[in-house]
């Protein structure tokens, strides 16, 4: 290993899961080496409730991936979702100084940190500033506008903030394993970068990662990320909902859901039964199909109602070519993507990983995963690169992810 | 909605949560990770601490006249010489001549190996020094296979030995018994190479006949008398006298051990004590001109100063050599 290269891992810490990857980062590329995962205990809805079960499962996956890359893991790049995030949009302007109106580095940087510089509420804290294109002249403009001649610079950023003490505890667990993180990533702009691409993220589109704890949403629009957003339900719901509406246990539930549970309901006849084991062994009972489906299907309903009701005005289905893209382990359910285009008016699909990514990393549980090692390289890049350099290999990929 | 940037007030990012756990607070792994990186900041402390102390050390040293003892070095005390030769230490310490009060480390290895190799005998030299006070010479001498007569500037004769290689030298510490064993050369023009004498072109065809003649007919090599050159360089022929008064021509391009295997024959076949070989020549393949003559007188002194004195077929007894004039001193 040379010098310069650098082991990163990405760390998800999901409710039903915890997913870690291990990359070597070069300086100009990252390849994956390593790969581990653990089923996560003393996480809920994205939180850690239990600090020495989740630094034990954390654990567990940073090792499998360390042992899975022959390396040790130098930083770590961790997603970072949860019911507590929340966003708000914020814009500045200023009227550009040169004599000649041509906008200037200070111009640029000047109207950034005016909207960027939005007071936070107490015990709030900034996890993402996403810029928005810039306006010259209410001209859209999106990448820099540096040289071009206009009286008025306008920008704005799109606030991703947390609680304090839950974004502490998510980053204690890794430090607990004595690993610096280098790098929040929000996991729906992590699964949203890998599921989409760049021409439907030009065109509007809206990636919705489903979890088993959490939702989490990100719409895009003009290549960047114009909302983001975290419902605090998911998979675990329904399995939930199956549980309470057939009076089964957790585990049976999750049984039926993934054995006949779908977002839309297709059973005609009520009567239609279903076992829950089909072993004939003592305690098996029968079922009806249509309940089931109703159960889940009612929820999927519900579930992407929130995440329409909360893009509001944002979202539309003619500002949104692209269409929904699902993705996440709850995504799995049968019929989801049908039930999607239904709420949203748009066309539906599951997501599916860049061909580049191998074959035992594609299943979608691993899209958030992989976004946040790319995502965190990106930002790492972006913090390193000077202002004024010239544009290279590095900086195309870094432009990959900024121009979403 | 445009403000001044100097009232822009410092956002709070999640940058600013202190990441230090307590150790409590870590697993298991975590604290095995904590300490092997304590471990190897420790380890790269102590090994840059061996740097500094390693240097400290140096230049204590330097300061204190270690290093310029180092320098100097102790005086030559002995010099150890491994030959595969007769050189002797003697010979050695008159041909390097260290002066008594050179160091070690002060002498030219260089010029040592240039003396040394200015003496033909020496084929190799290699010169190393062994602290403290000690000078091992190992070198690879020439063994003569013939030996020439020559004059020197002042006109007296010297004799010269010849190695397997062409390259005359004087010879010191050979059996004297040894050399007078060894035939003597002819019709060759020595020339000055450096110190020494170049090499006499041709001679390592001669080596080999020599060397064959000695291994399978040794009898009629210690009758060889003159090694003759004349005719090496126009017509690839070695003539050979021998004590008898006979003279043989070889031919270098053909096999030496079937020739010599020819001569044996002929040299046994001639049993007329009346009618001696007096030439034969070899050089022609499978045909073999033979001339026989009358017994001549037997050959036991060094062919000097007979340049040009050829005598006539018939009565010739001794055979022509001439000596090239040498300033040995040069």
């Amino acid at each position: 290993m040379s010098s310069r290269t650098t082991i990163v891992g990405a760390v998800e810490i999901g409710t039903s899961k915890i997913t870690a990857l291990v990359g070597e980062h070069t300086g100009r590329e990252v390849v994956i080496i390593g790969c581990g995962e653990c089923p996560s205990r003393g996480v809920i809805k994205g939180s850690v409730v239990d600090y020495r079960a989740a630094t034990e499962c954390t654990q567990g996956a940073l090792e499998l991936a360390e042992r899975d890359a022959n390396e040790k893991i130098d930083h770590v790049f961790l997603g970072q979702s949860g019911g507590h995030l929340e966003g708000f949009y914020n814009e500045a302007s200023v009227n550009v100084k040169a004599a000649d109106n041509m906008i200037e580095t200070d111009d640029i940087r000047t109207v950034c940190d005016l909207a960027k510089s939005k007071d936070l509420p107490l015990g709030r804290l900034v996890v993402h500033n996403i810029r928005r294109p810039f306006r010259v002249d209410g001209r859209l403009v999106p990448t820099s506008p540096e040289n071009l001649v206009g009286q008025r610079l306008e920008v704005g950023y799109w606030t991703v903030h947390g609680q304090e003490q839950r974004l502490a505890d998510n980053i204690h667990v890794i430090k607990g394993f004595n690993l610096e993180v280098r790098e929040l990533v929000l996991s729906s702009l992590a699964s949203g970068h890998m599921v989409t691409s760049l021409e439907e993220r030009q065109n509007g589109v809206l990636a919705i990662d489903i979890g088993a704890g959490t939702t989490d949403f990100a719409l895009y629009r003009n290549g960047a990320p114009h909302t983001t957003g975290v419902v605090a339900v998911g998979g675990g719901h329904f399995t939930n909902d199956v549980s309470i509406g057939l009076r089964l246990t957790e585990t049976q539930a999750e049984k039926l859901k993934v054995r006949f549970g779908r977002a839309v309901v297709q059973a005609k006849e009520r009567d239609d039964k279903v076992w829950l084991d089909g072993n004939f062994a003592i305690g098996d009972r029968q079922f009806s199909r249509h309940a089931i489906e109703s159960i889940t299907a009612a929820r999927a309903w519900e579930l992407l109602d929130v995440v329409r009701r909360k893009l509001g005005q944002a979202f539309s289905p003619e500002a949104c070519a692209g269409g929904v893209v699902l993705t996440g382990g709850g995504a799995k359910l049968p019929a989801f993507a049908e039930c999607a285009a239904k709420v949203f008016g748009s066309p539906a699909r599951l997501g599916e990983a860049p061909g580049w990514v191998a074959e035992n990393l594609r299943d979608p549980g691993y899209h958030t995963a992989l976004g946040i090692l790319y995502f965190g390289i990106s930002s790492l890049t972006d913090h390193a690169a000077p202002a004024r350099r010239k544009a290279g290999f590095l900086s195309n990929v870094t432009r990959l992810f900024a121009q979403t | 909605m445009s403000k001044d940037p100097q009232d822009t007030p410092a956002t709070r990012s999640w940058r600013e949560i202190p990441q230090q756990v307590k150790p409590r607070a870590m697993s298991s792994g975590g604290r095995v990770r904590q300490a092997m990186g304590v471990l190897r900041v420790v380890m790269l402390a102590l090994a840059a601490a061996a740097v500094c102390w390693g240097g400290w050390e140096a230049a204590l040293a330097f300061h204190s006249g270690g290093a310029q003892e180092l320098t100097r070095g102790d005086r030559v005390r002995s010099l150890v010489l491994v030959t595969d030769g007769v050189l002797g230490r003697d010979w050695l310490a008159r041909t390097l001549a260290i002066p008594p009060d050179a160091t070690l480390v002060g002498i030219d290895i260089d010029a040592l190996r240039a003396r040394l190799m200015a003496d033909g005998q020496v084929r190799s030299a290699e010169i190393s020094r062994n602290f403290p006070d000690r000078i091992t010479v190992r070198v690879s001498e020439r063994s003569p296979v013939a030996r020439m007569m020559v004059q020197d500037g002042a006109g007296a004769p010297a004799m010269l030995l010849v190695g397997r290689d062409g390259v005359p030298f004087t010879g010191r510490g050979f059996d004297a018994a040894m050399v007078d064993s060894l035939p003597w050369i002819d019709g060759v023009t020595l020339c000055r190479s450096g110190a020494s004498f170049a090499a006499i072109p041709g001679m390592p065809s001669v080596s080999e006949l020599l060397a064959t003649a000695r291994l399978e007919a040794d009898d009629l090599y210690r009758t060889w008398r003159v090694i003759s050159l004349n005719r090496m360089a126009t017509d690839g022929d070695i003539e050979v006298a021998a004590k008898s008064g006979m003279r043989v021509t070889f031919s270098t391009r053909e096999d030496y051990l079937r020739q010599i295997a020819r001569l044996d024959f002929l040299v046994a076949s001639a049993t007329d004590p009346t009618k001696p070989l007096a030439e034969v020549d070899l050089a022609l393949g499978s045909q073999v001109p033979v001339k026989f003559g009358a017994a001549p007188p037997m050959l036991d002194q060094p062919p000097v100063n007979t340049t040009g004195a050829t005598p006539s077929r018939a009565t010739i007894s001794f055979p022509s050599i001439s000596t090239p004039r040498i300033d040995l001193k040069t």
